[in-house]
């Protein structure tokens, strides 16, 4: 690099430098709307990160418990997983007696049809829904 | 890991800056509002766990990722009236001033006389005009190197370009400015 060519560098360092100080003095004093608005963006942001910082420590302390039970303690461990444990057995509980209930009210009326005097395909025959109709 | 406190007085050092930035590129005060809370939340959310010294590159690249975010929709939302070109390398300038709304405060400087706040007040209007005039990428050089204090390095990193694009965007955006402010008798 020659003389000229660091002269101009120390030159446009100098002016860039110059012109950055012009502008952070001029910055200093935003409108009172504009500053309240950035504060609450920052607020809103640091909100933000510590939702975001406590989801993954559940499941960080989840999976330091599957590793080494002994580092927080066995009741602590069991005490994190038990309400999720429980939260599991009863949806699986749920489903199966829903399951069973629907079961059972489809099985009560296949087995009230394939009883009754009249055989299922009358339903599905227009006539006799036409008779059911006209006699009510 | 930057603790909160960390992570809010970085927000705090940077917020009216990364206003101003977004201003110029925009020439919009409340997408340049919008533009810098969403690169805040961006920040928090994804990189909130990173060390503080990591926090001001990511900041700048992000914001620079929401401002052309910011210009994509504007494009989307009206393809025929796209502010993209002035984006890219558009020195026309539109009729626009943003000093309209912008309040020096007066008194702020304690024993300055009326006419030098004055003087100051259109110096800084002058300047802030003429690197609204800049083409986007010199402009966001510029201001990186010389007002966000960044290396050349990390304003390369952070503009996604080589050092010596950024090293030419600064000489040229410094050549113009210079020119341009020589013209109106402005020493900065």
């Amino acid at each position: 690099m020659t003389t000229i060519e660091i002269t101009g560098s120390v030159l446009q360092e100098q002016f860039g430098r110059a012109v950055g100080r012009r502008l952070s003095a001029g910055t200093a004093e935003l409108p009172y709307h504009v500053t309240e608005r950035l504060r609450a963006a920052r607020v809103q942001a640091l909100a933000q990160r510590k939702a975001e910082a406590t989801a993954p420590s559940v499941v960080a302390n989840g999976h330091a418990g599957a590793v080494s039970l002994g580092r927080f303690g066995l009741w602590q461990q069991i005490g994190t997983v038990l309400p999720l444990v429980a939260l599991v057995s009863g949806l699986v509980l749920i489903n199966s007696v829903m399951n069973e209930r629907r079961a059972s009210e489809v099985a009560e009326v296949d087995a009230a049809l394939l009883t009754d005097d009249l055989p299922p395909s009358a339903y599905a025959d227009p006539g006799f829904v036409q008779f059911l109709k006209s006699g009510r | 890991m930057a603790t909160e406190q960390e992570l809010s007085d970085f927000l705090r050092s940077v917020e009216k800056r990364a206003f101003k930035r977004s201003v110029y590129h925009v020439r919009d005060e409340e997408a340049a509002l919008d533009i810098v809370q969403d690169a805040m939340m961006k920040l928090a959310e994804h990189y909130g766990d990173k060390p503080p010294g990591e926090l001001p590159m990511l900041f700048q690249r992000i914001l620079s990722n929401c401002t052309l975010d910011w210009f994509r929709r504007q494009k989307t939302r009206n393809a025929l009236f796209s502010n993209m070109s002035e984006f890219e390398a558009s020195t026309e300038d539109a009729e626009f001033d943003l000093l309209e709304t912008f309040d020096l405060g007066e008194g702020s400087q304690q024993g300055e006389s009326a006419e030098d706040a004055t003087r100051r007040a259109q110096i800084f209007r002058e300047i802030e005009a003429q690197i609204q005039e800049l083409p986007a990428r010199q402009r966001e050089a510029f201001l990186m190197r010389y007002w966000e204090d960044m290396d050349v390095a990390e304003t390369a990193a952070a503009m996604g370009c080589s050092e010596g694009s950024v090293k030419t965007h600064c000489s040229r955006a410094v050549a113009a400015l210079s020119k341009a402010l020589k013209a109106k008798g402005i020493q900065p």
